[in-house]
């Protein structure tokens, strides 16, 4: 709350869809008119600066993949900062993906083909085969590159080390031998998936942190959607977590989703340095307005965070990121007021989707979040009005 | 890629599923699929199935292009379905109206086996449940209950008068010992680990099922552990071949 008004502070998670021109193109395949006008319309539509030479280029021989990359930053960047919010990034647009990106720029990693992740979406996986250490930091340059453009506040979105860890294939720490007839014990188990995240976290993840802080980062998020996927690891999530950022100085979130969120606690608690998880809780949630517990079942779990020692800020998912269906502004809004009735301070609200939009078509995910703020807006009316009301009394 | 490997029973890899429940939830009335959560302790993520009303199949799935008496389908077992569904609807009804007429369906279509995943069941323990619903099924095709990524011990000994012709075990979850010596139904063996990206030693593939044969089972298919889609397609086709390589030496001995 400043100058009497309270603000609810709106962001985005991390991944936008590319547009079709930057796919194509760093495909190598030629460019339709219609790929072309999508460039023309949205550059348009967002006020892309200078969007008349992408599109003019576009027509002529394919500039190059950089180049494309940096346009799709801007464009990108531009769709959030449109779209009403307060921090923002560029959607990713010169990643090749959360967990590839990172592991084409650590050494100790090979290969190993696409896998499903989910519906028929799949990712690039690899398996750890070395000694791993950083390559070269990954997002010095989009970061000094959206430095330049931005005029939203930036937050860089980073692939954690324990989802690293076990999106990976484990060829280095874990048994390999006499594993039939359950020949491994899960305390072997355990054993190297702490020993391969925590050296992830120091020899990976805390060099390129310690980069991008140099560069003026004022606010990492670290993504860690696998951190539940084993529920007898979290400590080991919590402590490449902690081996990550300590002592480093910079706000550091943490992003979770399409998890049990009951099974990060009491985990949680012995988290060091983490002021916020952004948390995907709309994907469970009915579409039904109302501010009861009833009709708010996806966000039952908020009060774990809320009760957290250390009162972090609870990045409150309100946009399910797997539906084409706009939530309207007024669902937003209950879904926030439910959250900051049970948090009893909307100083530890901050508003989001579920998580990144990349799987929704640029026109999903624009309308998506500009009823997300605008329901923030409603929210926003709505305490304020309460709040005023037993002083007029 | 599954004949050239020599495997016996050939399936269409469920390449027209998004996951093991959605086809179904689709397919039928009553059923939707929507939230999206995590598969076990996997990386992979399926939609939760909502129940809306009464379910009951439309239109049974469309049969794959395989040759008659030759292919096997896979399904959720009645009880893995009703758990994707919250237990918001019983495994029985499940399997009476949805389930039994997708395998009639098979059944006329030429499926030599329906393979049924359960990969809930070792977690939950509910036999008595799980065998209830197995009975609504039709019998004009064998069954199997396939235990896919689970322990396996314990359960074995409940299941052996379940109305199923072979149960699927996980071999790097099971340990050998917990198959009952002279078991009453065959054994489809789960010697791939389809998690793993490393390739298996078809030698100790051979051994492990040798092994295996001497607590006489009724019978014995090798088989992997769970679904394929956990690695790559060419770790996959290769992971195959090996399968195939294991099962010459046994059927040269046997």
């Amino acid at each position: 709350m400043s100058d009497g008004k309270l603000h609810l502070l709106t962001h985005e998670v991390g991944s936008l869809a590319k547009p079709p021109w930057l796919v194509k193109a760093s495909a190598g395949q030629p460019l339709a008119e219609e790929d072309v006008e999508h460039a023309r319309q949205w550059g348009e539509r967002l006020q892309v600066a200078g969007h008349e030479e992408l599109v003019e280029s576009l027509r002529g021989p394919a500039p190059g993949a950089e180049e494309l990359g940096r346009w799709s930053s801007r464009y990108a960047l531009r769709l959030l900062e449109s779209a009403g919010l307060d921090v923002v990034y560029d959607g990713e647009q010169q990643r090749t993906e959360m967990y590839a990106w990172a592991v084409a720029h650590a050494n100790g990693f090979e290969p190993r083909g696409t896998v499903r992740s989910f519906d028929n979406k799949y990712y690039s996986k690899s398996a750890v085969t070395g000694p791993i250490s950083l390559r070269e930091p990954y997002h010095n340059d989009e970061l000094s590159f959206l430095q330049s453009v931005a005029q939203a506040e930036l937050k860089i979105p980073i692939t954690g080390a324990y989802t690293l860890a076990v999106w990976s294939y484990d060829e280095r720490y874990g048994p390999q031998k006499d594993r039939l007839g359950a020949g491994v014990r899960r305390e072997d188990e355990l054993r190297a998936r702490r020993e391969f995240a925590l050296d992830i976290a120091r020899d990976l993840i805390r060099p390129n942190l310690e980069a991008l802080i140099g560069l003026g980062a004022g606010w990492i998020q670290i993504d860690e959607p696998g951190a539940s996927t084993e529920p007898d690891e979290l400590d080991i999530f919590v402590e490449s977590f902690n081996a990550s950022v300590d002592g480093l100085d910079c706000l550091f979130s943490t992003h979770l989703c399409f998890s049990d969120y009951e099974l990060f606690f009491p985990a949680l608690e012995r988290m060091s340095g983490c002021r916020q998880y952004a948390v995907g809780f709309a994907n469970y949630d009915t579409r039904e307005l109302g501010v009861g517990a009833d009709k708010r079942p996806g966000y039952q779990v908020i009060s774990r965070f809320r009760d957290l020692p250390y009162e972090p800020i609870l990045g409150l998912g309100v946009l399910d990121i797997h539906s084409d269906w706009i939530e309207p502004a007024e669902l937003v809004r209950d879904r926030i007021l439910y959250a900051v009735d049970v948090f009893g301070d909307p100083g530890r609200i901050h508003i989001t989707p579920d998580c990144g939009l990349r799987t929704r078509s640029w026109d999903v995910a624009y309308e998506k979040l500009v009823r997300m703020v605008e329901g923030t807006r409603l929210a926003e009316h709505e305490l304020e009005r309460a709040h005023a009301a037993p002083a007029a009394r | 890629m599954q004949e050239s490997a020599g495997l016996d029973l050939v399936a269409d890899g469920l390449l027209r599923a998004q996951d093991l429940f959605r086809p179904l939830a689709e397919a039928a009335v009553g059923l939707s699929a929507r939230p999206i959560v995590r598969f076990l302790d996997t990386n992979t993520f399926l939609r939760a199935v909502l129940v809306e009303g009464k379910p009951r199949l439309a239109q049974p799935l469309p049969t794959p292009d395989l040759p008659a008496g030759r292919w096997l389908a896979t399904l959720p077992s009645p009880f893995a379905f009703a758990r994707a569904a919250g237990d918001e609807v019983g495994a029985s009804a499940l399997a009476a109206d949805v389930l039994a007429p997708q395998i009639e369906a098979y059944a006329e279509a030429g499926c030599a086996l329906v393979v049924l995943s359960d990969p809930f069941l070792a977690g939950e323990k509910r036999v008595g449940e799980l065998v209830e619903a197995l009975n609504e099924l039709p019998t004009s095709v064998p069954v199997a209950l396939w235990l896919p990524f689970s322990d396996a011990s314990g359960l074995l000994e409940e299941l052996a008068d379940a109305p199923v012709a072979a149960i699927g075990v996980d071999f790097y979850a099971t340990p050998l010992d917990a198959v009952p010596q002279d078991y009453p139904k065959e054994i489809l063996a789960g010697l791939i680990d389809t998690r793993s990206s490393r390739v298996e030693d078809p030698k100790e593939l051979t051994d492990f099922a040798g092994r295996l044969l001497q607590r006489k089972p009724a019978g014995l298919s090798l088989v992997p552990n769970g679904d394929l889609q956990f690695v790559s397609e060419p770790i996959a086709r290769e992971k195959l071949a090996r399968l195939g390589a294991a099962k010459t030496p046994l059927e040269e001995a046997a």
